[in-house]
């Protein structure tokens, strides 16, 4: 005796009931369960070779808005064959058209489906048509046309061959929407009729163990289903860390491990930290309201004490006391004075340094900084600066390679080279180029450089001091294999939920 | 940052030398120079801008030579003592006062020439001009024109001429309206009632400095003998621009020639191409960079950079830089020169003498036990801007306007204030991901910035945490258990919830959380108006909570 679960028992019966054959659809409303269920029913009975499951094309026909307006009216050719034998059967085509008042776009239809059906000729000399019988009543496609018009829907495979073969021309003639359904069967095999005639055991199985089985002991005497454990879930997503913060954590971990300690600052900055403190001329581009957001409230901040406020400006103006020639004009407090979102990180650094000024110092910050760019696939306005300083009395500028060596080997990129290069406030100065090899390229990462003196004799401060920074994002990006800078900060819920948690 | 194109056969001209396209990309970053593109007979070149003498082939060849040893140590050029002057106006003195000059003869201009002398002018008027503002550079057919020149400032209206690249003559007033260079920089002249103007013997026009120079003067491959004037209010970045322009024509082999230029109070002869001196200690550079250079060493490195070095008895080295180096402020500058013409390649990493022991921030540190625990209660982290508007975070948010940090050249009216509360960003992220699998729960650690005026920078940043549900049952219950949860793990006791009204929020379904009698952040259910304002189907539920308070327990 075969041995069926409830809903493949069910299906089986449901199928037999309706005459050995059933659609799905059938099946669903007969038996009430879920489409799935079904569907997993109806495939166990195929695979035990019980029924089997046939896939039928429905096509379902409609008429659009062209065949709507000729089934009231009647086909062209129809309605100037009309006006034609209202003519006594001869007639030129001007006349026959008028006749059956007639739109010019349906003339030349009209003319080329008289000719096909043969119900008039043309002389081609005089434009006249003659009719050459007198046409049936009604032909299929017109009946169709018709049957159409009342149903509102037919399923092609109903029809009969004469009408089957009029939807072919009525679908050439684009008067129908058609629309094509795959529609499973499922019917019961030979072999399924003989084993229903044996009779057929339901064997009661349990998919959710519940407390009351687990208690009473009913569990002993249920079988638990098995289960297709191949078969597709609901998916689930963890909650996690933004990939960016992911990283941003990696990189202040590796700063951390490397003896720095973090230092935060404020956003809003005065130009007097952002730019003047770091020897940057108070006419020096980067200043410029095209890449600096300067604040329209509050306007202006104050500036720190007036010794070191005198000093920087007499560095700029001509050097001071640091051996510099300085940049040669008048310094203006007013400038300085001014409230911007800071530009760089080396803001909240200088600060730093003014205030602590004992060997040895070594700090960072990952955090938040401001440009005035236009944003596109690899500029923002709002992104993250990475910035490693160290202050100690024998500081050097191959330390400060040595450094940047092992910060990035412990992000991974073992490849670094080290060109000169150029930044206001450091000298010397160099740019790395890391060599990622996901991508088999070098790229631009952090500059660097030794503070001037011209930065560091204003504020007292004795030592040498090792800088470097660069974009945070740039880096993101290499790791993340993203393209378009913008997307980091989309919060994307999709991005977020699919991008691995180890990168 | 400025670029040129190197192209190889002209670069192989000034280097007399062939050279292959592979081997300038190889040794031009080891001056400074970031390559931008290879192709079959050029580079593309970024330079930095403190090296303006870097904007022509003859410069970068210079420095070239240097670095490959084939010529090393200061280049000279020769100045011809010549007799045409130029007569500086007093009238000049309040608009535009300082002009230098010099006479370059016996060009042998290509088109590759003559347009390389418009690009330098281009490059002068923003590397050392800053934007014409400080010194702007006119260069001129001398031929067309006669000596002795004049500089002086005239009445708008007073004199017509016929601008560069134009037909017909304008008066001074009409180039500034109407000439588009003259729209682009009248700034720098229109505020004077008299506007500056170069003329010769017959009252002909050179030009209308800073703004454009009279067609009579253009340049073409024809001209052989170049008139250079260089005007501003800042004599030094006159001075440099000059120096920079005529090297180069000289090292395209014109000959020099001086030009007496005489002012009210005194007379210089222009070019003055002296080389500046300064002293490098070895001690200083080798501390530096780490190395251990003999003073030898170190004076052949810095030739190789071409400069003149000399070991002296007090222990210096005495350095004599070109006219055309601007960019060598102070003695640090040379060790960085010492470095170049040691190779940067050549330096070996070290590693740090001062162990010390690092750590994070109070803040990173309070963030990050946060996040976790967020992270545990089930919500994902967003990371939004800082930057917002008012239309997200107070009029959708049903919430009048409160003080907030404004910008005053926006890139867009989208991101024109600092945000005061991160909730706002929070509906913004429910706004833009509908179409995502519900439930949503998302929360951001980060920063508002709100006004303080008793502060140096007039306001403070704070940190924060707000977090939303976003599901067809989400309620006042569910966002209560969070907060609850999340105050409970952050070891808190003590902190009451308190009825409070908050105009985002449905009225009753929004709390206070105090801790010791002080407000430190709220939850509660949005209200459907603001629902509505982002566009939202699912109910929502959400708090907000300042950590700096907690920063400080």
């Amino acid at each position: 005796m075969v041995e069926l679960r409830e809903n493949e028992h069910k299906t089986l019966l449901t199928i037999e009931k309706l005459g050995g054959k059933a659609s799905v659809g059938q099946i669903i409303e007969e038996t009430g369960l879920p489409n799935a269920a079904v569907m997993r029913a109806a495939l166990v009975l195929q695979e035990r070779e019980l029924a089997k499951i046939h896939e039928e094309t429905q096509t379902t026909m409609k008429l659009n808005e062209e065949g709507k307006l000729h089934a009231k009216r009647g086909l062209p050719e129809r309605r100037l064959m009309n006006a034609l034998e209202k003519l006594g059967g001869k007639a030129s085509i001007a006349e026959a058209v008028k006749k059956a008042k007639m739109k010019r776009q349906y003339v030349p239809i009209a003319l080329g489906w008289l000719k096909r059906k043969n119900w008039t000729v043309l002389d081609a000399k005089t434009s006249t048509l003659r009719m050459l019988e007198k046409p049936k009543k009604k032909e299929a496609d017109e009946k169709l046309l018709k049957l159409l018009n009342q149903e509102e829907q037919v399923i092609a495979e109903d029809l009969s061959p004469e009408l089957q073969s009029a939807a072919r021309t009525l679908r050439r003639r684009k008067l129908l929407e058609i629309n094509e359904k795959t529609k499973r069967i499922i019917k019961i095999t030979e072999t399924g009729w003989k084993r229903i005639k044996k009779g057929i055991r339901i064997v009661s199985e349990v998919t959710q163990l519940t407390p009351q089985l687990i208690m009473t002991g009913k569990w002993r005497r249920v079988k638990l289903t098995r289960f297709d454990v191949t078969a597709p879930g609901p998916v689930v997503y963890p909650a996690k860390v933004h990939p960016v913060q992911q990283i941003i954590q990696r990189v202040k971990k590796v700063f951390a491990e490397m003896g720095f300690t973090e230092i935060r600052g404020s956003i809003v900055e005065t130009a007097f930290w952002n730019f003047d403190a770091l020897f940057q001329p108070q006419d020096h581009p980067a200043r410029e309201m095209h890449d600096t957001f300067y604040l329209k409230y509050p306007k202006t901040g104050g500036l720190p004490k007036e010794d070191i406020v005198n000093n920087v400006a007499k560095t700029h103006e001509d050097g001071w006391k640091t051996g510099s020639s300085g940049w040669q004009y008048s310094w203006s407090p007013k400038e300085a004075k001014k409230l911007i979102l800071r530009t760089h990180t080396t803001a909240t650094t200088i600060r730093y340094l003014a205030e602590h000024k004992e060997t040895p110092v070594k700090v960072f910050s990952v955090d938040r900084v401001y440009r005035n760019e236009k944003m596109n696939y690899k500029n923002l306005a709002e992104f993250h600066q990475i910035e490693g300083i160290i202050m100690d009395k024998k500081a050097t500028l191959r330390e400060l390679i040595g450094t940047l060596k092992e910060f990035y080997s412990k992000l991974g990129l073992k490849k670094v080279r080290f060109w000169p290069s150029y930044f206001p406030y450091t000298e010397p100065s160099a740019q790395s180029t890391v060599y990622v090899p996901e991508f088999k390229k070098w790229f631009e990462l952090c500059g660097m450089g030794v503070f001037r003196p011209e930065v560091l004799v204003p504020l007292g401060i004795k030592y040498p001091v090792l800088a470097w920074g660069g974009g945070l994002e740039r880096l993101i990006m290499l790791k993340l294999g993203v393209d378009d800078i913008r997307f980091l900060y989309k919060n994307d819920l999709g991005w977020i939920r699919r991008t691995p948690t180890c990168q | 940052m400025p670029v040129i194109t190197l192209y190889k056969d002209r670069f192989s001209k000034f280097l007399k030398r062939p050279l292959i396209v592979e081997e300038m990309a190889k040794w031009l970053p080891w001056i400074g120079f970031d390559i931008e593109e290879t192709g079959t007979d050029y580079v593309r070149v970024e330079y930095n801008p403190n090296r303006v003498d870097f904007s022509s082939h003859a410069g970068v060849a210079r420095a070239f030579q240097g670095l490959m040893g084939w010529k090393t140590g200061l280049p000279k050029y020769a100045i011809c003592k010549g007799n045409v002057t130029l007569r500086i106006d007093e009238s000049v003195q309040k608009v535009r006062p300082y002009m230098l000059s010099a006479i370059v003869r016996n060009m042998k201009l290509d088109e590759g020439a003559v347009r390389e002398i418009m690009e330098m002018q281009e490059d002068l008027h923003w590397g050392v001009g800053r934007d014409r503002k400080k010194a702007s550079v006119g260069v001129h057919a001398l031929d067309n024109v006669k000596p002795p020149f004049t500089y002086w400032a005239t009445d708008p209206d007073e004199v017509k001429f016929v601008p560069l690249g134009k037909t017909d003559e304008m008066t001074l007033q009409e180039i500034l309206e109407e000439h588009e260079k003259g729209i682009a920089y009248k700034h720098l002249v229109d505020w004077s009632p008299k506007y500056p103007l170069l003329t010769d013997a017959d009252g002909k026009v050179l030009s209308m400095p800073p703004i454009i120079n009279g067609e009579l003067t253009r340049i073409d491959v024809e001209t052989k003998n170049l008139f250079l004037d260089v005007t501003g209010p800042h004599l030094e970045a006159v001075k440099q621009s000059l120096n920079v322009l005529v090297t180069a024509l000289a090292d395209m082999e014109g000959t020099i020639e001086s030009v007496q230029v005489e002012y009210s109070d005194r007379t210089i002869v222009s070019p003055d191409l002296t080389p500046q001196k300064m002293k490098l200690r070895r001690s200083y550079a080798n501390e530096l960079l780490g190395l251990r250079l003999s003073k030898t060493e170190i004076v052949e490195c810095l030739k190789k950079c071409r400069l003149d070095a000399q070991k002296t008895k007090d222990g210096t080295i005495e350095v004599e830089i070109p006219a055309y180096r601007i960019d060598i402020l102070h003695e640090v500058d040379l060790v960085e020169e010492v470095a170049i013409g040691y190779g940067y390649y050549r330096l070996k990493p070290t590693k740090p003498k001062t162990a010390t022991t690092g750590g994070f921030h109070e803040a990173t540190k309070l963030a990050d036990v946060v996040r976790q625990i967020m992270i545990g209660l089930g919500f994902t982290e967003v990371m939004n801007f800082i930057l917002t508007n008012k239309d997200v975070q107070f009029r959708r948010m049903r919430r009048k306007p409160e003080k907030t940090v404004k910008i005053a050249n926006p890139i867009s009216s989208e991101f024109n204030i600092a945000r005061t509360g991160l909730l706002p960003s929070l509906m913004k992220n429910l706004m833009d991901n509908k179409h995502e699998g519900f439930p949503q729960r998302i929360f951001e650690v980060s920063d508002i910035i709100y006004i303080d005026m008793k502060t140096e920078c007039r306001s403070r940043r704070q940190l924060h945490v707000a977090a939303v549900s976003s599901h067809s049952t989400a309620n006042f219950t569910e966002v209560k258990s969070v907060v609850g949860a999340l105050l409970a793990d952050l070891a808190l006791s003590r902190w009451e919830i308190k009825p409070m009204s908050k105009s985002s929020f449905i009225e009753g379904r929004i709390a206070a959380v105090q801790l010791k009698i002080k407000n430190i952040g709220f939850f509660g259910e949005i209200h459907p108006e603001v629902l509505n304002n982002f566009e939202l189907e699912n109910p929502v539920c959400g708090f907000e909570m300042n950590l700096e308070r907690l920063l400080l327990e």
